[in-house]
């Protein structure tokens, strides 16, 4: 079947219950969506599919349809995505960075469907784990982005 | 006066002995006086085979990890726990020295080879209505297809004197009437292999069959209203399989029927609970005729509007409540945006086939919950469809989310997109959590099924 993936058009021949995440990785080789726990808990494996976040270890290929998926490898291509990099960046989230591509990800589509968020709708919609608690500076980046000023001391959303 | 006395006594041995001859003999059985014979064909083996799994006696009769139909499940009742058997061949432990006749009289009549009686926990009851032919080549499987195991079985824990089986004998003439299934004339013939199926070795009404006070299902055929129309067991709510558009299959067409037993799931739901073991061991096995028999008998069961209540409508309203600025101030919504969606959808709709859609899902219609708290707490298992795990399960809750939170997420979902299940609440939750936890002394075990 087709697939729209982060502007290309791209014929992928796995099964249609296959996760989208095994063939974002497995079939098309980009490695920068992680895979976590393969339960729809953790985040890493975040992608957009038309901007919104999803979770490809739980989306069935069939379920993408004429979707466009965008993953962290296509990220700075949307203006919004190369913000959100360039801050994170600044505020030195990262540690491990095994989760960031999926935080990433889940940030930029937030600030795409919200430009301006409140401190309650990021706290809603950042729920990616990160086992390094990279929390803070998460927040940090976050609040920056959405011109909400920096963290208290300590503060995570 | 010494006379009347005299006859009184008279009678009340006459009765006692009927009584004792009655609770204790071995019933005929048509094979009482035939011979099975000693070299079976091997299609007869594998008709047996396909019977085996029609009556899904694997499910029952094994423990994870240990051999085939060695027996050894523990099973709840509410006496004692009683332990299934060992049904291979083997000669001492198992049923090896069994003639076809006492097979039949275990499986049909609920009589052991010795004479004691089963408990109904084996499903004779619906086995009764098992054809001729379908237990001489049950037998013929039993006794050359299947390896015998040195396996003892493990003694019930019922203490006496509520061990005697004798009493089963006077359950069985008041619940268990013991007649081959015979053809309703006013249905044709896919209905009526459809009905053999379901009622009989298919044994669906054990879960799906609401019982009384003495354990007895309410009805064993259509002719009762009851029949498959929904009952709690071992902590999972089998939903009713009438045609009753909320808590039944009134939306499913025969199509959807088939592909849920075939393939395990369908736009509608997937198996879980009890079913998925039903599925993996058993429906995924059925022939396709079969399967779209059962199918059909199932959809000629009328729904109950009284009990059922007015038809789900899908409602997009609650997506308001789902928006990023919405959801941290209504009660479950943020733990169905972050824990739940991500599968089910912010739609509720599910991603058809693979993953089930909570909106208009009978599990959120059901006024009882126990399915869905289940589910949330323990997970799913693995659905096995030709030998292959799937890709998608529900993972347990138990140690993420607290009572609190699993009854505000349910309460959430249960009355969203015009779902009208009704709330949950947090007691609930813990009683199910301490029920399905296996560090817990009150644990569920396999109830009587």
């Amino acid at each position: 079947m087709k697939l729209k993936i982060n502007g290309h058009s791209v014929e992928v021949t796995s099964d249609p219950d296959t996760p989208l995440l095994w063939v974002i990785r497995d079939e098309l080789g980009m490695t920068g969506t992680k895979f976590g726990c393969g339960l729809a808990q953790c985040g890493a494996c975040s992608v957009m599919l038309d901007g919104k976040v999803a979770r490809s270890c739980v989306t069935p290929l069939s379920s993408v349809g004429a979707a466009e998926v965008t993953t962290i490898e296509a990220v700075e291509a949307d203006p919004v995505g190369q913000r959100v990099v360039e801050k994170w960046i600044a505020h030195q989230v990262p540690q491990c960075g095994y989760c960031q591509s999926g935080q990433v990800v889940a940030a930029t589509a937030l600030l795409k469907e919200n430009p301006k968020p409140s401190r309650d709708d990021i706290a809603a919609a950042m729920v990616n784990l990160c086992r390094c608690g990279t929390y803070n500076r998460i927040s940090d980046a976050m609040l920056d982005l959405a011109g909400l000023g920096t963290a208290k001391d300590g503060e995570t959303l | 006066m010494k006379k009347v006395l005299t006859t009184f006594i008279a009678a009340i041995i006459v009765v006692a002995g009927a009584l004792a001859w009655y609770v204790t003999r071995k019933p005929a059985s048509p094979f009482d006086t035939v011979a099975a014979a000693s070299a079976p064909s091997a299609d007869l083996i594998a008709e047996g085979k396909y019977v085996a799994r029609t009556a899904d006696c694997v499910a029952c009769h094994s423990v994870p990890g240990g051999q085939p139909f060695a027996g050894g499940l523990k099973m709840g009742t509410p006496l004692g726990d009683i332990y299934t058997t060992n049904i291979t061949p083997d000669p001492k432990d198992g049923i090896g020295a069994y003639t076809l006749a006492d097979f039949d009289r275990a499986i049909r009549q609920g009589v052991a080879k010795d004479g004691h009686r089963l408990y109904p926990a084996m499903p004779y009851p619906s086995y009764s209505k098992m054809s001729d032919a379908d237990i001489r080549a049950l037998y013929a499987y039993f006794m050359h297809d299947v390896k015998p195991q040195a396996v003892a079985n493990t003694p019930s824990a019922i203490p006496s004197p509520m061990n005697m089986r004798w009493p089963i004998a006077l359950w069985n003439a008041a619940f268990a009437p013991s007649r081959p299934y015979s053809n309703v004339k006013a249905h044709d013939a896919e209905w009526n292999r459809g009905a053999y199926l379901v009622q009989g070795p298919g044994h669906c009404g054990s879960c799906h069959t609401p019982r009384g006070a003495a354990f007895n299902e309410k009805g064993m055929t259509q002719n009762s209203k009851l029949y498959l129309s929904g009952a709690l067991l071992d902590g999972w709510y089998a939903p009713s399989l009438r045609s009753d558009p909320n808590t039944g299959l009134g939306r499913w067409t025969e199509a959807d029927i088939y592909a849920f037993l075939k393939n395990g799931r369908n736009g509608h739901g997937v198996v879980f609970g009890s079913m998925l073991e039903a599925y993996n061991n058993s429906t995924q096995f059925l022939s396709d005729a079969d399967l779209h028999a059962i199918a059909h008998y199932l959809k000629s069961l009328p729904g109950d509007p009284a009990r059922d209540g007015a038809p789900f409508a899908y409602s997009d309203a609650t997506m308001a409540q789902l928006t990023p600025a919405q959801r941290m101030s209504v009660p479950g919504a943020q733990i169905f945006a972050a824990k739940c969606s991500f599968c089910h959808k912010l739609d509720g709709k599910g991603q058809d086939p693979w993953i089930p859609p909570l909106a208009g899902a009978t599990s959120s219609l059901v006024p009882d919950a126990a399915s869905q708290i289940n589910v949330v707490l323990n997970g799913s298992g693995r659905v096995m469809a030709n030998g292959m795990p799937d890709s998608y399960r529900m993972p347990p809750y138990r140690a993420q989310l607290s009572d609190k939170e699993v009854a505000e997420v349910l309460t959430f979902v249960r009355k969203a997109w015009g779902n009208h299940g009704g709330p949950v609440d947090a007691k609930g939750v813990a009683a199910l959590r301490a029920r399905t936890d296996p560090a817990s002394p009150q644990v569920i075990v396999l109830q009587m099924r």
